[in-house]
């Protein structure tokens, strides 16, 4: 997680924007996805809703984590950390803690995660300026490396799947459209038309 | 304000509204709903369109890696995660540095 976001640090230098915007998007909106798309788009529209749309599996996210995070009000407390890396430790650790502990060691993993991600965004702004055009190039890429990796480990299953290469397939789309809007535009149509495959499969 | 801090902004606001929905209206809407599937589906495709982009026609500073380097560096990447049991940091380390050595190489 820590590289990503040095990567993501760097690349916020390279497109001329400041410190604070990159802990902005890092700290705020803390999913890599969106904030790649946030920082590739132009325009207010696009982006924002760009971002929104590449990290539309929070929803999914929470709604999967809520149940073990109690029904009080403490659980709001989550709100910021529900994120991939804390999201995939949880599902995974939460299930074997007693109720009352579950919240609190959720806080505790979420806040470290968020800290961190801070702290490697930094480091990645400020190194970018220091190292040569091919080193922040192969930096840069382990962005869209990083992706690749996670969507090839979700391939095994037939709903990702098909989501995948509709996405891969409808990313030339993306080329016709003005540059602010063809990222968005070549998800929703992959995405859409994966989903509506699906139905016609029957789920799964 | 800047253009691209306004859309920080709304993004950001965007990612609270996602993860307090989830919270929300867990127990009311199914993990399997059909709006969930459809937001699963667009997001996952959104992300892949970003990857394919990203290493056929990348902008900024990537453009100026040949692409036969990058092309190698995914694959050696996806080859690595695939051979050590799906481990990443490995995997991306190796991807990396494939892509450099074959720029060198290249040169």
């Amino acid at each position: 997680m820590g590289a990503t976001f040095l990567a993501f640090g760097a690349a916020v230098a390279a497109a001329g924007r400041g410190m604070g915007w990159a802990l902005g998007a890092s700290l705020l909106v803390y999913g890599m996805a969106g904030q790649l798309v946030l920082l590739q788009a132009g325009g207010v529209a696009p982006a924002a809703l760009g971002a929104t749309i590449a990290n539309a599996r929070f929803l999914p996210m929470a709604l999967a984590l809520a149940p073990w995070l109690g029904g009080g009000a403490r659980r709001w407390l989550a709100l910021p950390f529900i994120a991939i890396t804390p999201w995939a430790a949880a599902m995974r650790v939460l299930p074997g803690l007693p109720a009352g502990e579950r919240l609190p060691w959720f806080l505790g993993f979420g806040l470290a995660s968020w800290v961190t991600a801070g702290l490697a965004t930094a480091a990645g702004h400020a190194a970018a300026p220091l190292l040569s055009p091919v080193l922040l190039a192969a930096l840069l890429f382990t962005n869209p490396l990083y992706f690749a990796l996670l969507l090839a480990a979700e391939l095994r299953l037939p709903a990702p799947r098909r989501a995948i290469l509709a996405g891969v397939l409808a990313a030339p789309v993306a080329l016709w459209l003005p540059p602010a809007w063809g990222l968005l535009g070549a998800g929703l149509l992959g995405g859409t038309l994966a989903f509506l495959l699906g139905l016609r499969r029957g789920g799964g | 304000m800047a253009e691209a801090d306004l859309a920080l902004l709304l993004a950001a606001a965007a990612m609270l509204l996602l993860r307090g929905l989830g919270l929300l209206v867990a127990g009311a809407l199914r993990p399997d709903h059909p709006l969930v599937a459809w937001a699963a589906a667009v997001s996952q495709a959104t992300l892949a369109a970003f990857v394919a982009l990203a290493i056929a026609v990348p902008g900024g500073a990537v453009a100026g890696l040949p692409w036969p380097a990058r092309l190698a560096g995914l694959l050696a990447g996806l080859l690595a995660h695939r051979l050590l049991g799906g481990r990443l940091l490995p995997a991306l380390g190796l991807g990396t540095g494939v892509l450099l050595a074959v720029r060198w190489g290249l040169q």
